[in-house]
């Protein structure tokens, strides 16, 4: 996390992310392509939290995705048409289903664990799917668009700009990360990477693991719900699936592809799957064996993922 | 600090760099539209081809694919040749039918939009074109929002909306299985719609509702619920189950002989699913909403021709909504004499369908101010062995979709155009 090759690095990625939009029709890609990575890339940079830097498997982190997008999707089409306020509100739901739940479940370890977030999901899953008259039920909520800022002194229209939209979406994704690099760097986070190596060491140093696990749990929830609300104002759309668990199980996919040691690993996991899924789609409809066995490869050659194997390379 | 950057020279190594650069550019070219005087028109289609409704999204890309070779056999759209660019949206996956769909439009340039089986994608598909004013045909998506509350001036539906379909189809349940119904419900948007639909319908005729259960998704053993409705003691059991759910809960009907106790029968009926049943299983009254076997219509016989050649089998429905669309899009553009999507939606509007395109007893017309295609629906009983090994369905009665479509007002949809 520091060091000048840490700082080079994160130049780097910014340089990139805030070119991507221009070089990304040269590689047969699209500005809202680009808005879809950087929104996977937050929810696996949040899931990651918990498993790269905490080492606890969540399976459940769609559901929090899926609160944020119906959050910030009900505020605009119900109550407010603002898009800053839903976005509050989204992650402010996620947040708060995160600590009761994540109460509810922190004694538990391993398998258990991540089996009980899977089930904590599918109930949203179910609530969302069957509850027609407020969610829109398996057609999902639709009829409600992204609103303009409304800065006081100018107004950004983000409906129509898919590159104004982008930019949005980048300076909240890199606000994201900050406060994400940061958590990991304070006294709090170094006690999350001790209990990820040796929880029985830690509590023995007096950390209060239960609660520091929690607070993991939570915050990471917190940005995973952040992403759900960009997700649902990039597609003006939210639909049940988005809590599913099999959207949790890609959010594991990518953390992992792109390497849940490193903290941009899970950016690079995000953009290989989306662009990749995006890429390959178009071309057969046997598509997901292709993804999957790119998986499976990486799993089984590069098991720190495609940015834990250059590192390798380079620190070679 | 004023150290100015020297001036680019034009020695060798910058030339050598600069042809490089352009030699690059070459390399990127196909991702980058140039400016051609003839571009073909495209028609984007973003539709299942893996999942629960492969089967039945295969049927309409044959179908659309059909119309392309037509279209341009006549000569395209407005004089250009007309291309189909096709995207796998998955099943039931909003997200990526959200995104084929910007794809689509904003990389492709596509000039038409067409998709989606499932309901809740086409709604999702519905959101993105409207907001990127593209003309949107949903060539199989029943749900009753897409020209019903949440209608819009760019989208366009061919197949009938569920609450059509319950219309059509309840008078004949009444006349020849009774009064007395159960439902066997898929439980989801389009279940939940074409049930309430039938409800509406049947309370007109005085029906009685001995319950309901709500099947989920993807369920293969019924017999719970199939002795739960045998005992409620219905005149018929209504099955309104689609797909594979369909065979397994018909199929195992017929093993527990309910057949002989009670009518099953049920709504919505397609080719696809009575293929996949025993010829025993082949019972009930049901509404189709195209037939192939139309002896006395004119031009049907070259299009199930024209299919046979192309698969080796008749078209089912889904064969002619994918038909229908692309055709529509084709009919629109050198009606309007233009691609701009509000003119093109102006033209649709109470546009009628040539005999060539429509294949349907009735007049088939795009109802003004709602976007629906109305035509007619086929209203008969599947039957075990018919007049040749795909004869399936019997047709007893051809049903006006304008006797089953309700007013303006009923479909709720209140359009708003772009200034």
């Amino acid at each position: 996390m520091k060091g000048p090759g840490q700082r080079s690095t994160n130049a780097l990625v910014v340089l990139i992310l805030a070119t991507m939009p221009f070089w990304m029709q040269y590689v047969g890609g699209y500005t809202e392509l680009a808005t879809q990575v950087l929104v996977m890339a937050l929810a696996a940079m949040s899931l990651n939290f918990l498993l790269g830097f905490t080492g606890t498997l969540s399976f459940g982190h769609a559901a929090y995705f899926g609160l944020g997008g119906y959050g910030v999707a009900m505020i605009i089409k119900y109550i407010a048409p603002s898009t800053p306020l839903g976005i509050l509100v989204g992650v402010a739901v996620g947040t708060i289903a995160a600590m009761v739940i994540g109460a509810l479940i922190i004694k538990l370890r391993g398998v258990y664990f991540a089996m009980v977030t899977i089930a904590f999901g599918q109930v949203f899953f179910f609530i969302a799917f069957r509850w027609n008259s407020v969610t829109g039920g398996d057609d999902g909520l639709t009829n409600w668009k992204r609103q303009a800022l409304d800065l006081g002194f100018t107004r950004v229209e983000l409906l129509d700009h898919a590159l104004t939209f982008y930019y949005f979406v980048l300076l909240i994704f890199l606000l994201a990360a900050a406060c994400m690099a940061l958590i990991l760097r304070s006294p709090f986070g170094r006690t999350l990477l001790a209990i990820r190596e040796n929880e029985r060491k830690a509590r023995f140093l007096g950390i209060p693991v239960e609660h520091h696990l929690w607070l993991s749990f939570v915050i990471s929830c917190a940005f995973c719900s952040l992403a759900g609300t960009l997700y649902a104002l990039l597609n003006n759309f939210i639909d049940p699936r988005a809590l599913y668990w099999g959207q949790s199980g890609n959010f594991v996919i990518m953390a992992v592809l792109g390497g849940m040691r490193s903290f941009w690993g899970p950016l690079v996991g995000a953009a290989i799957f989306v662009v990749l899924q995006d890429f390959i789609s178009s071309r057969t409809e046997n598509w997901m064996s292709f993804v999957g066995l790119f998986f499976v490869l990486i799993v089984l050659f590069f098991p720190r993922g495609v940015l834990g194997m250059i590192r390798r390379r380079s620190s070679q | 600090m004023d150290r100015k950057a020297p001036p680019l020279k034009a020695n060798r190594r910058n030339v050598l760099k600069a042809g490089l650069a352009v030699g690059a550019a070459q390399l990127a070219g196909p991702f980058i539209i140039n400016a051609r005087g003839e571009e073909p028109v495209k028609i984007g289609l973003d539709n299942p081809l893996t999942g629960t409704y492969a089967a039945v999204g295969k049927n309409e890309l044959i179908g659309c694919q059909l119309a392309i070779e037509q279209i341009n056999a006549k000569g395209g759209i407005l004089g250009r040749h007309a291309e189909l660019v096709v995207e796998d949206s998955t099943s039931g996956d909003s997200s990526t039918a959200v995104q084929k769909a910007r794809k689509l439009i904003d990389r492709d340039k596509v000039n038409f939009l067409l998709g989606n089986v499932n309901s809740a994608l086409a709604l999702a598909m519905a959101d993105v074109s409207s907001e990127k004013k593209v003309l949107h045909i949903v060539p199989g998506g029943h749900t009753d929002a897409v020209t019903g509350a949440t209608c819009h001036w760019n989208v366009f539906r061919v197949c009938n909306t569920t609450q059509m379909e319950a219309n059509a189809v309840a008078p004949a349940l009444i006349k020849n299985a009774g009064k007395k119904w159960y439902f066997i419900t898929p439980d989801y948007a389009f279940g939940h719609t074409l049930q309430s639909g039938l409800e509406k319908a049947g309370t007109r005729l005085g029906y009685t509702k001995l319950g309901a259960d709500l099947t989920p998704l993807g369920t293969t053993d019924f017999s719970s619920y199939l002795i739960k409705a045998e005992a409620a003691k219905p005149d018929v059991i209504i099955f309104l189950t689609q797909g594979d759910d369909m065979i397994n809960a018909l199929k195992q009907a017929v093993q527990f002989g309910l057949d002989k106790r009670v009518h099953l029968a049920g709504a919505q009926q397609e080719l696809e699913a009575l293929e996949g049943l025993p010829p025993e299983a082949r019972i009930g009254t049901w509404v189709f909403e195209w037939y192939w076997n139309q002896p006395n219509v004119p031009h049907v016989a070259e299009f199930v021709a024209a299919i046979k050649k192309k698969t080796g089998r008749v078209p089912t429905a889904r064969t002619w909504f994918g038909f229908a669309s692309t055709w529509s899009c084709a009919l629109a553009a050198n009606h309007a004499k233009s691609l701009d999507a509000i003119k093109m939606a102006k033209a649709l509007q109470g546009f009628e369908l040539p005999p060539e395109v429509g294949l349907m007893p009735d007049k088939a017309f795009y109802r003004a101010g709602q976007n629906q295609l109305i035509g007619s629906l086929f209203v008969g009983n599947a039957q075990a062995k018919g007049s040749a090994p795909d004869d399936l369905f019997h047709v007893a009665e051809v049903v006006h979709g304008k006797e089953a479509a309700g007013t303006l007002e009923e479909s709720g949809c209140k359009m708003t155009w772009p200034a």
